[in-house]
């Protein structure tokens, strides 16, 4: 064969398919997938998704180097095509081959055992958006009807930006991502997009070339800092200060829009001075209510704020001032606004005392801070924030600038963060018990009076606030639970917790104190399981990885849970490390081997596909056959042990026998692709997705535009109108429609007034350093995603290997190095009071000095004694965040929760000697 | 009272609601398509036998008579030299082995167009008859439009009444009028006899109307 017949034959195919990555960067890219006979031949980017609206540049290409390259994962080398039991002990390597039938009896046994000698909740999944909606449905669904516990998402992860919760009652701020097109200052802030928003990045571009002004925030000079108008090199975790700084230059300058800050925020309700406690009707009228609040209008003095509406209606509210109230008992209590206290607090913020903080020139921050003020400005925010111990104080500081400019709801404003798109039909399923629209009618009329019996009880609440309180229901009967218990409990954190010097000096009792006051008064009551006495004995982990991922390390991982388990199940396509460390290994289908879709996010508003453009390789299967064959065989070996039902952990009765033919409904689902088409047609029938979508228009069109935030609360949260011919702007529902926020206040609340808060004067926003996790070391290790893989999905993929360096790096400052006697290339060791990990150094002058970085990503089983980058990560969760039961400060599945940090841990580093 | 009558289509899962109801413009709808559906069957002896006795003319005016927009009925002759045979080889001459959406629209794979109808008809708790007719034949989608219609009627649920609305519209938009209309000029373009000369066009007609009507009440 010729050269040039080799070339033309690497581009030959007989067959196109859509294909998308379904993997955790959640863009999911239409790409067009072509195939010769059973053989991925390669992808490209889709690019055929029409503009929006008129003048504003459409999505296309969506797409990057790491999509580009998925179908050369198909036959990479760490793919698992069969499935395999351990052989000797665990993590040593050593696997035998066994069928489906063994595999799937031996879980099925360890199961049993598990549910008959400690009860089902000892059998517990971890939640991921790893892998798609078809690879998470299916464990949810079989963990729900056994009553197991399945690990919420967020708590493992951190991803949702707590403040965001805190400041709005939702983490969903995001805008669809053309919107950023719209902004005229754009502040990229704890956020590298030239990395990590690859398909969205030509919006920045485009915005700038139409005159916006691209500013990068970020402690090192970044990929995104090349291409931005402007540089603000911030001090590591110091942002809060920064931005609040700013807020202190809005208002003193008067630039604050002020208007803007009475509709939509609690900047003008009233505290008493004497408690630091809201004024409350209760406070002044006998049996008033607890969640009823009151501002100072320059007419008439104290008024009811108005509780179904942002719009003040006439009202005047003072922002300023003091003012005595006379309470119900007839005593006499000043009261003042939160605008005044926040005055008295951004005091300690004056530009000059903040450039002490964050390291950024006063003149600077006076510079930045008219900008925003006199721009519609749009925060591009990662999930970094999240990330750190007070990465909420930040988020807090950054959306009270947000509140004061008058920069949000409104086009090109707002924080790029993320929010997740309601197909109705993916969260209407676990409820079916049959197919088709009239099972669709009756659940959907069955939320609809559960959501009038509320608003009967609260004729003022939004749609969204119901729908929040029926999540809030739904999570006390489903199995989802905040990992923090588990982690304390069962995973080895306890003592990590308490460790007061890895702390925020503030918190005034152990962990232990304030996880024991937590749970005694009931705030996380039905949802703080496993309880401290049933202790784990099955883990599936499908997709998720959480030897590599679990702030805290591998190695607490290993010495305190993993002698615990009977049976460590991991459902994957590749051997990661958390593969090589499981006892059975159950081979899933790849992207492009199966029917899928992924999470749709409101960044493109689109629901993607992903076909089956080859069949499964070896004996891979999809999540929905190893599944439903799990349930099916638990079944039979329930009947052939004459273990035929239980009582689950919530005192209901589980059948065992049954669970095969329920798993499927009789048959109605026998087919993951049966249940994505019966997602796209409900959500059609709900108004989320055009009518008549199904699983056939997907497969032509490769990708639909939503066309309603559905019922639940998840889309509701987006608070905008989807219009088929127009950017969707966020928060569009409070600004132009005065609907109230789901807080406990109803607006945008800057002010906690739960006790907690107020202990650790966190009441308003402010800035406290990073805790020093890790230890009293002089280097502080910061993260990020890489441009080359998402999460450790690619780590595997030779193409993607070759971009970089193929191993994992410690990017730091060429100052650092000298000091610590590293060169290039230097194998170095990166040491802390919790741990350590070798890797090599990447020295650059784009670093600050003091500052490591260590992208997300890489495998443990890439480093020395396959020791990762989290095993110098305490992994710590802020106290504060055992808030519960305050208003909006309470849990809801993939929300409100304490999470760990993974960010800012503070290290040493030293060259490691050749050997 | 009226009730649907399915030949090509048959109940897989029972919907909630009343097997008759009182007739209606919306039973009047479902009632026009059962009569079209059985009108474009392949003709057998009482086809014909109806055809000179004028049953057809009679039924659809029966049919029509409640439509809440209007539909002409007109006259239908069997001419007198027309037997039997001659009858159903008009049929055959016309549309070959049957009027079929994949033929009609050139699918290269009609087992593909069948599975997605299949799977339409499912959604809404109905199955393929699987000894009778494929799933895309006009008769089969006409028995389709014929069940939502009377669903449609039958069903106190608002939000179910939008549900099969809804799904009326978009199957008229996306199957019986993304290939009908062709159907028809193709067909008389080779001359029809009266009687599917008056079939066709009756066909034709009421589609464009039912979809104009079913969209006033949805955009309404």
């Amino acid at each position: 064969m010729s050269t040039e017949d080799r070339y033309q034959r690497r581009w030959c195919w007989d067959r196109v398919t859509w294909g998308t990555h379904c993997v955790n960067c959640l863009a999911t890219c239409p790409y067009r997938v072509f195939t010769l006979g059973d053989t991925v031949a390669f992808e490209e980017q889709g690019g055929t998704i029409e503009a929006v609206a008129e003048g504003v540049p459409d999505l296309n290409p969506l797409g990057c180097q790491k999509g580009s390259a998925w179908s050369v994962q198909l036959t990479s080398e760490d793919r698992v095509l069969h499935p395999l039991r351990r052989v000797g002990e665990r993590g040593g390597g050593q696997w035998e081959q066994i069928t489906w039938e063994e595999a799937l009896t031996e879980v099925a046994d360890a199961m049993l055992d598990t549910i008959d000698e400690d009860g089902v909740e000892s059998i517990v999944f971890e939640e991921s958006v790893e892998g798609g909606l078809l690879s998470q449905a299916p464990f949810l669904r079989l963990a729900g009807l056994l009553g197991a516990i399945t690990l919420d998402a967020n708590g493992l992860v951190n991803d949702l930006p707590t403040g965001h919760h805190i400041t709005f009652g939702k983490f969903s701020c995001a805008s669809t991502v053309d919107d950023t097109f719209r902004s005229e200052l754009l502040l990229q802030w704890h956020s590298n997009p030239a990395y990590t928003s690859i398909p969205y990045h030509h919006f920045i571009s485009e915005a700038r070339y139409r005159g916006a002004t691209v500013v990068a925030i970020a402690p090192d000079y970044n990929a995104s800092a090349v291409s931005s108008d402007m540089f603000v090199p911030v001090r590591p975790g110091t942002d809060a200060a920064l931005a609040l700084s700013m807020c202190e230059v809005v208002l003193s300058e008067g630039l604050a829009d002020l208007e803007f800050a009475s509709t939509q925020t609690d900047l003008p309700l009233l505290v008493r001075t004497d408690t630091g406690r809201f004024l409350r009707e209760r406070d002044i009228r006998s049996g008033g209510a607890e969640d009823h609040f009151f501002l100072w209008d320059e007419g008439n003095g104290i008024h009811d704020a108005p509780r179904a509406t942002l719009r003040l209606e006439g009202l005047k509210p003072a922002l300023r001032g003091r003012w005595p109230v006379q309470l119900a008992d007839g005593s006499t209590v000043e009261v003042t606004t939160v605008l005044s206290l926040l005055e008295e607090r951004l005091a300690d913020y004056v530009p000059e005392r903040a450039e002490e903080l964050c390291g950024v020139a006063a003149s600077t921050i006076r510079t930045l801070a008219r900008m925003v003020a006199g721009h519609r400005c749009k925060i591009l925010e990662g999930f970094n924030t999240p990330k750190y111990y007070h990465g909420d104080l930040m988020e807090r500081s950054m959306c009270l600038l947000l509140g004061l400019t008058g920069n949000w709801g409104r086009p090109g404003t707002g924080i790029q963060g993320l929010a997740l798109a309601g197909l109705d039909g993916y969260f209407l399923f676990p409820m079916k018990t049959k197919k088709g629209v009239e099972e669709t009618a009756r659940l959907l009329e069955g939320i609809e009076q559960a959501v009038e019996t509320m608003r009967e009880r609260d004729p003022e609440a939004t749609d969204e606030m119901l729908g929040n309180q029926l999540l809030a229901l739904s999570a006390s009967s489903g199995t989802s639970a905040p990992p923090v218990f588990f982690n304390y409990h069962h995973a080895g954190y306890r003592e990590t917790w308490n460790r007061a010097e890895w702390s925020d000096p503030t918190m005034k009792r152990t962990f232990d104190a304030y996880l024991s006051d937590a749970v005694r008064r009931g705030w996380w009551g039905g949802v703080a399981r496993p309880g401290a006495a049933t202790e784990p004995r099955v883990l599936f982990s499908v997709g998720t990885n959480p030897l590599r991922r679990a702030r805290g390390g591998r190695a607490k991982l290993l010495s305190n849970l993993w002698p615990k388990l009977d049976k460590v199940v991991v459902v994957d396509f590749r051997m990661s490390t958390t593969a090589l460390h499981a006892d059975l290994i159950l081979p899933s289908a790849m992207q492009y081997e199966r029917v899928n879709v992924q999470y749709p996010i409101t960044h493109t508003l689109r629901l993607s596909f992903s076909d089956a453009a080859t069949p499964p390789r070896g004996e891979s299967r999809t999540e929905w056959q190893i599944f439903s064959a799990l349930a099916k065989r638990l079944s039979e070996r329930a009947v052939e042990r004459d273990l035929l039902e239980y009582v689950d952990g919530r005192r209901q009765t589980r059948h065992l026998d049954r669970l095969g033919d329920d798993f499927v409904v009789g048959g109605d689902f026998a087919s993951e692709e049966v249940v994505l088409d019966e997602w796209v047609r409900d959500s059609a029938d709900a108004g989320t997705l055009p009518v008549g979508s199904s699983v056939e228009t997907l497969r032509r069109d490769g990708s639909i535009r939503f066309t309603g935030l559905g019922i639940f609360a998840p889309g509701l949260s987006v608070a905008a109108d989807v219009s088929p011919t127009d950017v969707m702007t966020a928060f569009g529902w409070h600004v132009d429609k005065g609907l109230p926020f789901p807080t406990l206040t109803r607006r945008a609340q800057f002010y906690i007034d739960h006790p907690w808060f107020v202990e650790a004067d966190e009441h308003l926003p402010r800035h406290k350093e990073p805790p020093r996790m890790g230890g009293d070391w002089p280097l502080l290790m910061t993260s990020g995603h890489s441009r080359w893989t998402v999460h450790s999905i690619s780590m595997g993929n030779r193409p993607l290997l070759g971009t970089h360096r193929g191993r994992p790096l410690v990017v730091m400052s060429e100052q650092d190095a000298v000091e610590c006697a590293v060169r290039e290339g230097d194998q170095v060791r990166v040491v802390n009071d919790h741990g350590a990990f070798e890797a090599m150094a990447r020295v650059t002058p784009r670093v600050r000095p003091g500052q490591l970085i260590v992208y997300n990503g890489f495998e443990p089983h890439m480093f020395p004694r396959w020791e990762g980058t989290n095993e110098v990560e305490p992994g710590m969760v802020k106290w504060l965040h055992l808030v519960g039961k305050y208003g909006h400060l309470r849990y809801l599945p993939f929300g409100w929760q304490p999470v760990p940090a993974d960010r800012a841990v503070f290290v040493r580093l030293e060259r490691v000697e050749a050997v | 009272m009226f009730t649907y009558s399915l030949t090509g289509l048959e109940i897989k899962s029972a919907a909630d609601g009343p097997e008759e109801v009182e007739e209606n413009e919306t039973t009047a709808r479902s009632a026009v398509y059962q009569v079209l559906g059985a009108f474009f069957s392949a003709p057998d002896r009482d086809h014909f036998d109806r055809a000179g006795q004028g049953l057809w003319t009679k039924e659809l005016t029966e049919a029509a008579s409640l439509l809440p927009f209007p539909l002409e009925v007109g006259e239908l002759t069997l001419a007198s030299d027309v037997d039997p045979e001659s009858y159903s080889a008009e049929y055959a001459r016309l549309f070959g082995a049957g009027c079929s959406e994949a033929l009609q629209i050139g699918a290269e794979d009609r087992d593909d167009v069948e599975a997605k109808l299949r799977r339409e008809y499912e959604y809404f708790g109905l199955a393929v008859s699987t000894d009778r007719r494929a799933a895309d034949d006009l008769c089969t989608e006409c028995d389709f439009m014929q069940y939502l219609a009377f669903r449609e009627a039958a069903t106190g649920s608002d939000r179910l009444r939008a549900s099969y609305r809804k799904a009326q519209r978009d199957f008229l938009e996306r199957h019986l009028l993304s290939w009908v209309p062709d159907m028809v000029a193709a067909a008389t373009a080779l001359g029809p006899n009266a009687v599917y000369s008056w079939g066709l066009d009756r066909l034709d007609t009421f589609l464009r109307s039912d979809l104009d009507y079913v969209t006033a009440q949805l955009d309404g």
